[in-house]
């Protein structure tokens, strides 16, 4: 019973990990991605460059990610 | 790249330009006005009528319908430039202009003979008028228009109503009376929604039910006409298509040319023309001009410009910036689209087009690495590469064509997998071969494709798969492990790889940086400037393998002894070199925040087996909808589960269809996500180490041309 109890609280832990990770990231992507949106209407040779910018909060969500799964497989 | 001065006599400026052209290895520097008494030149004196019939020659192509998607056969240099100067371009605009007009005037006449059309249609339910009788009274007023209601029992002083009404499409009313009653008429009249029309006035007798077959008639006799003039149009594009868009072309060349003046500097007999050749290319550069132009030409190499930045930075305004050719191979070339998303590439730095051709693919196909979803990505890519030339298009079919070999080649080797399934459903304990066959049972979290035949693959094949298992040298085999990496199981193995592929990856990132900066600087500015990175990074590397060691291997005590100790003590000494270093360089603070940033850069590699992971899991939940809830499996008397389409035909069908289409999805999620981000990780994580762009491309004087060619063997370009 207690190890059911464990591998639940590690589970809701991971999925908070990735969840909240995810949001994190979704924010920071939100202001970023409008803002390379109207600057590759105005310029479309700027996409490498807002893209660059847009997806560099990503990272934040892999963070995320890399706890939920040692959470799950290493622990 | 070497810079030259071209200086000649004006009076040969334009066969100097044609010269300049031929060679196609000349960029020539824009002439700023300054206080060296020189002045910009005139464009050539040709120009502004080759530009008046540029004008023609695209109003006609737009006339016609001829654009940049019509096929057109090519045409020689010689031809166009003869029929050119024999006044074809005005001769073909007389022609076509002449039927378009006839066809505006047609449709002009069509659209007044239906307004007419459209009154008679009205008049001709009103059978006892003829159209004469609407007009020529002196005491009378007629007034005629639609109206909404009927019109019959309207009570008006003096006058004689006739109307036609219908509930459904409304009526007409014609009212004559008396001049002195027309303001009562009107009144009466607005009540039942009376609209004025304006009858055209007739002298002879005539019924509107026959003048309107009559306009009827004339209106079909000028689509007719309208029809011949689009006939004859069409015949004119297919005639004069191919003429066009060679003269578009060899028209937009002269004017082009023409405005070469514009850009350099002349005096009052001579001009200068600064320009950057490519090193190699002086040579023959200078040769060339002096043959064709003889003793009106001189031209002076000035000198070979270096990486150094000092050396640029040194020189006048417009000399410093050193426009790029990058040179890349023919497949690696075709990458240079994906570094250009970013920047132009700046002459003083490495060209990162070779590093994204190697690791873009790579690591799109390991993020993929399933065979089913492959072989589409290969099919695709290659038909884009041979059919497509939109640079966009191009750039995607080339990444979906080496990325999908590399999925292959980690779906087949490293994965053995096809579309979510392993190959081989077994694995050998203690070198003895035990197949899985009752994986459906347990819960479907395995369905494998020798399950699904149910035959077993030779051993060859077995033995060509890697194992997450222990290799066992005395029986030959892989131990302990399934054939085929799982990209669901050995998640530890996976992560672990992606962080090595990130620290190699990464690590190629600062060395292009050093490289960069001791091209540009020289050794000590480099060790000064990336010094402190070069440490940190390995510094922290090293920091968190002894903590991993120590916390994965046993308590964390153990970090004070053996291995693990030696490696924190080197990491210490590393970063605290590192932070020192990046202290003189960039300030206490940016040393310090520098530390973690290294952690994020190298964390983010793990997208890799992360993707991996996501598009392994939907194809699992798919797989196991299809083959463990819809098509049918039997269990045998020993237990074991077997795969039994026949079982049920109807359900294999809704099986294969939904096996299709779930998997379709997978493949085009695969697209985006592994896509998207292995370019991030070209643009981000390597890129950002070291990349700086904003470099000029290199454009040289050269003739495009696409829809004309040289019937000769011959170097002469002659003016039009």
């Amino acid at each position: 019973m207690a190890a059911a109890e464990a591998a639940g609280m590690i589970a809701i832990g991971a999925g908070l990990a990735v969840g909240l990770a995810g949001l994190g990231s979704g924010i920071a992507e939100k202001d970023i991605g409008a803002a390379a949106v109207g600057a590759i209407t105005e310029n479309p040779s700027l996409f490498g460059r807002a893209m660059i910018f847009t997806v560099l909060p990503e990272t934040i969500v892999i963070f995320g990610l890399v706890i939920a799964i040692m959470a799950i497989f290493v622990m | 790249m070497s810079r030259i001065v071209i200086v000649g006599t004006k009076t040969r400026l334009e066969d100097a330009v044609n010269a300049l052209y031929c060679e196609k290895a000349i960029h020539v520097i824009d002439h700023t006005t300054g206080d060296d008494g020189l002045s910009i030149g005139t464009s050539l004196e040709k120009t502004s009528k080759a530009s008046e019939r540029l004008l023609k020659v695209r109003a006609l192509e737009k006339e016609l319908g001829i654009n940049k998607h019509t096929t057109t056969a090519d045409i020689s240099v010689e031809d166009v430039q003869s029929r050119i100067n024999a006044g074809d371009v005005e001769g073909v605009e007389d022609e076509v202009l002449k039927t378009v007009d006839a066809r505006n005037d047609l449709t002009q006449k069509i659209t007044e003979l239906n307004s007419k059309q459209k009154i008679l249609e009205l008049l001709k339910n009103l059978n006892d008028i003829t159209l004469d009788q609407y007009s020529g009274y002196k005491s009378i007023a007629v007034l005629a228009g639609t109206v909404t209601g009927d019109a019959s029992s309207l009570k008006i002083d003096d006058a004689e109503i006739f109307s036609s009404y219908d509930k459904k499409t409304g009526g007409v009313a014609v009212v004559f009376v008396k001049k002195e009653n027309r303001d009562q008429a009107y009144a009466a009249l607005a009540g039942i929604g009376f609209v004025e029309l304006h009858i055209p006035v007739y002298t002879t007798k005539v019924a509107a039910a026959d003048e309107y077959q009559r306009i009827a008639a004339e209106i079909e006799a000028a689509a007719a006409e309208i029809e011949l003039c689009d006939k004859a149009l069409e015949e004119m594009k297919e005639r004069y298509k191919s003429f066009l868009k060679g003269s578009d072309e060899e028209l937009s060349i002269a004017v082009e040319k023409g405005s070469v003046p514009l850009r350099i500097a002349v005096s009052e007999y001579s001009y200068i023309i600064d320009a950057w050749v490519p090193t190699k290319k002086v040579d023959s550069v200078k040769a060339n001009l002096e043959q064709k132009l003889g003793d009106d030409v001189y031209v002076e190499f000035e000198e070979t410009r270096g990486r150094n930045l000092e050396e640029s930075e040194a020189q006048e305004p417009r000399f410093q910036n050193v426009p790029v050719k990058q040179n890349n191979g023919r497949i690696v070339c075709e990458y240079e689209y994906a570094t250009s998303l970013v920047s132009v590439p700046k002459y003083q730095e490495i060209d990162p087009t070779f590093l994204i051709a190697i690791f873009l693919p790579l690591f799109f196909g390991f993020m993929v690495g399933d065979m089913g979803y492959a072989i589409p990505f290969i099919i695709l890519g290659a038909y884009g590469l041979k059919k497509t030339k939109h640079p966009d298009w191009r750039a995607i079919a080339l990444v979906l064509f080496f990325g999908g070999i590399w999925a292959f080649i980690f779906g087949l080797f490293f994965y053995g997998e096809m579309l979510g399934m392993h190959f081989v459903g077994g694995e050998y304990e203690a070198g003895v071969w035990e197949w899985h066959h009752d994986h459906v049972a347990v819960g479907g979290t395995s369905v494998t494709w020798d399950w699904i035949f149910g035959a077993k693959f030779p051993e060859w094949f077995n033995h060509m798969i890697c194992s997450a298992g222990t290799w066992d040298s005395a029986t030959g085999t892989w131990t302990g492990g399934e054939t085929g990496i799982g990209k669901l199981v050995n998640v530890a193995l996976l992560l672990k790889l992606s962080v090595y592929v990130g620290i190699v990856h990464l690590f190629i990132g600062i060395l292009c940086g050093v490289y960069n900066i001791v091209k540009q600087h020289g050794g000590k500015a480099a060790f000064m400037e990336k010094g402190g990175l070069v440490f940190t990074f390995f510094g922290m590397i090293l920091f968190c393998l002894a903590l991993t060691q120590a916390m994965f291997g046993g308590e964390i005590g153990d970090i004070a002894k053996g291995t693990p100790l030696i490696l924190l003590v080197v990491a210490i000494v590393c970063l605290v070199v590192g932070i020192a270093l990046n202290a003189k360089a960039e300030g206490g603070m940016q040393a310090i925040m520098g530390i973690p940033e290294v952690i994020g850069w190298i964390l983010s590699y793990t997208r890799l087996a992360a993707i991996t992971m996501s598009k392994a899991g939907m194809a699992l939940a798919f797989n196991y909808i299809v083959f463990g809830m819809i098509i049918a499996t039997r269990t045998t008397a020993g237990g074991e589960v077997v795969f039994d389409p026949f079982a049920n035909v109807i359900m294999l069908v809704v099986g294969i269809f939904l096996f299709c289409f779930l998997h379709l999805v997978v493949w085009t999620l695969g697209i985006l996500s592994a896509g998207l981000h292995a370019l991030r990780l070209q643009f981000v994580e390597l890129m950002m180490r070291f990349y700086e762009g904003g470099g000029e491309s290199f454009a040289p004087l050269q003739e495009v041309r696409t829809k004309t060619f040289f019937s000769k063997n011959t170097n002469n370009i002659k003016e039009v």
